[in-house]
């Protein structure tokens, strides 16, 4: 075990190594000048010139990846120009937004594929097989921006069931103060059933609209899993003592199913990161994704870098911690013999 | 399972073909300008003189939905092949000389591999100084671990076969190896994977228009028109928006589907 943990320990910071000189050529290296990118078009050429040399720009290239490493590890990301502020605290004050909305995205995708997968290898009429599947294509081939707007221009313009693109909360309507930054949690901490329903009810497009893509993923996987193990011999020997199909798929498949699903966790992390960035823009929903779009489009990228190598360090961060969980809970994991 | 055999290909062909004939026919019956503007008609509803209606400087959006539609297709073709061509040669070139240039070529598609793909064909686009072709060129990038690691499995598995062995053992050089063996086998699995990636490519493209780091504003890219199209979506003019996203919808769902009967017919993606 401590083996298997140093040798994942090791591929994971090789790993975030590589993706930090990815970040470090894509945007350093190229043509572009990186003071210019964080600075914008319109600075002076003498701020340039002195950011060059703060950012040890004038250095070798080797020099210069050591700093960019030990700038992005400690939390030293920069100042964004157009709104002054230095890059951590405009991610850490937007950061409860992206992760409310994240969270429940992933409860809706999780729970949704989990009903569709367990309606179709419970039922399997043509009808219950067929329908998930068609969700599932259209839900992996839609636009997650343009499925956005029709949804407000449906649910808000056309039905008015649904609040327009306006945030959070309705206008006019103060944050509920609690610790967490979750407006739904926080207000129920402090009992405000109004905020609570009000920030509830502004939720639901856009976490739908977010969840679509993870829910196309998950629920293939679970699908494949499931149609994997109903023909395994445990499942026909719960079958042979008696149990119904119902109590099978339940007790003995689903376990079973769920657990590989959880290697898909960074790869869904990393759907919702890079979803918010285009859904939160569609909704003003003020969190950390609709800051990096600002970011591009007023070219202040110097919160737009932070967040994509930021989405590659939870992506390998994730994929480190799942694997040890998988391998405390799977035995089979821990010799090395069952790799993916 | 449905097996329907080479037949259970018959629908995503004639998406296909459909996308194709409309995309690429539609323009020499429909010969509007997509860029002309015409301020006497700006923002009118779908009619017969304009069937998807016209834009807020009075372009044609049929005509630029038929552009749009050029443009994805080219969009997408360039990014199957600019991902397939190099992917396959570094899986190839891993998996047949192992070892520590094995090690390093994979640790570096790792790296890439973490990035969420729009995310990384963003900080490409940004670093090259944006517009189309850097966004292109970044979501071809982001490709390459899928066709990498695809491709050196399959060699991996390929190569521990009976038939390779005795293949060698008969002393057949490494590349009718290559040829013979393994290009058929890793041919269908890559074919899968390319129709995959065709439409992924045309989705993430529209998507970076949408954030403004892909095709620029008065070109008529899909992504851009909804983006233009987004103002207005909630005053009435919903025909800006709902027709160029049922055009990345229908051909992504097209190529996804493929991608997936394909697969099942011969046996490739997620088998390996």
């Amino acid at each position: 075990m401590p083996k298997l943990i140093a040798s994942r320990l090791l591929t994971s910071i090789l790993a975030l190594l590589g993706a930090a000189a990815f970040a470090f050529i894509a945007i350093r290296v190229a043509p572009g000048d990186a003071a210019r990118l964080t600075l914008g078009a319109f600075a002076t050429d003498e701020a340039i010139a002195s950011l060059r040399v703060e950012m040890g720009l004038d250095r070798p290239l080797p020099v210069q990846f050591w700093i960019y490493l030990q700038d992005f590890v400690t939390g030293d990301w920069g100042r964004s120009y157009s709104l002054g502020q230095p890059v951590s605290q405009l991610l850490a004050s937007r950061f409860p937004a992206t992760l409310e909305l994240g969270l429940y995205a992933f409860a809706m995708a999780f729970s949704a594929a989990l009903a569709m997968a367990l309606w179709g290898a419970h039922r399997q009429t043509p009808f219950s097989e067929r329908l998930p599947q068609r969700l599932a294509l259209f839900a992996l081939g839609v636009p997650q921006f343009w499925f956005g707007l029709v949804s407000l221009m449906i649910g808000f313009e056309l039905l008015g069931l649904f609040p327009g693109p306006v945030g959070r909360l309705p206008p006019g309507m103060d944050a509920p103060g609690g610790p967490t930054g979750l407006f739904t949690i926080d207000a129920l901490l402090v009992g405000e059933i109004g905020t609570f329903a009000a920030a509830f009810h502004h939720l639901i497009l856009p976490a739908a609209t977010l969840a679509l893509l993870p829910f196309g993923f998950l629920y293939r996987l679970l699908r494949a899993n499931l149609a994997d193990m109903s023909d395994a011999s445990f499942a026909l020997v719960a079958r042979a003592h008696g149990q119904s199909r119902l109590r099978v798929l339940l007790k003995t498949l689903l376990p079973n199913a769920i657990i590989p699903t959880l290697t898909a966790s960074g790869l869904i992390f990393g759907q919702l990161l890079a979803g918010s960035v285009l859904v939160e823009r569609v909704f003003n929903w003020p969190g950390a994704g609709a800051l990096v779009t600002q970011g591009v489009l007023t070219q202040d990228y110097s919160v737009v870098q932070t967040f994509i190598l930021l989405s590659a360090a939870v992506y390998i961060v994730t994929n480190l911690l799942v694997d040890i969980v998988a391998a405390l809970i799977d035995p089979r994991l821990r010799s090395g013999g069952l790799q993916r | 399972m449905e097996q329907g055999g080479y037949r259970s290909l018959r629908i995503p062909a004639v998406l296909c073909l459909a996308l194709a004939a409309v995309v690429l026919g539609g323009g020499l019956f429909w010969p509007l300008d997509p860029l002309a503007m015409d301020f006497t008609t700006t923002l009118a509803a779908p009619s017969l003189a304009h069937p998807m209606g016209t834009d807020a400087t009075g372009r044609d959006v049929l005509a630029r939905f038929l552009a749009g539609g050029r443009l994805s297709l080219l969009v997408g073709t360039v990014v199957m092949f600019g991902g397939l061509v190099p992917g396959a040669l570094l899986g190839l070139l891993a998996a047949r000389t192992g070892g520590a240039l094995d090690l390093i070529l994979m640790r570096i598609i790792d790296g890439i591999a973490a990035f969420p793909p729009i995310l990384l064909a963003m900080a490409v686009a940004i670093g090259l100084g944006g517009g189309l072709w850097t966004a292109v060129l970044g979501v071809a990038i982001s490709t390459l671990p899928f066709y990498a690691r695809l491709m050196r499995s399959e060699v991996l598995r390929v190569q521990s076969y009976p038939f390779v062995e005795a293949a060698e053992s008969m002393g057949a050089s490494p590349g009718f190896i290559l040829v013979w063996h393994i290009a058929p086998h890793a041919g269908s699995t890559m074919l899968v994977q390319s129709a995959s990636v065709f439409g992924y490519a045309i989705i993430t493209l529209a998507g970076l228009g949408f954030v403004g780091l892909g095709a620029q504003i008065p070109t008529p890219e899909w992504g851009v028109m909804i983006t233009g199209g987004m103002q207005y979506a909630l005053t009435g003019q919903w025909w800006l928006t709902i027709f160029p996203g049922f055009g990345i919808l229908f051909a992504v769902v097209a190529t996804n589907l493929l991608a997936d009967r394909l697969s099942d017919v011969l046996g490739g993606r997620g088998d390996a």
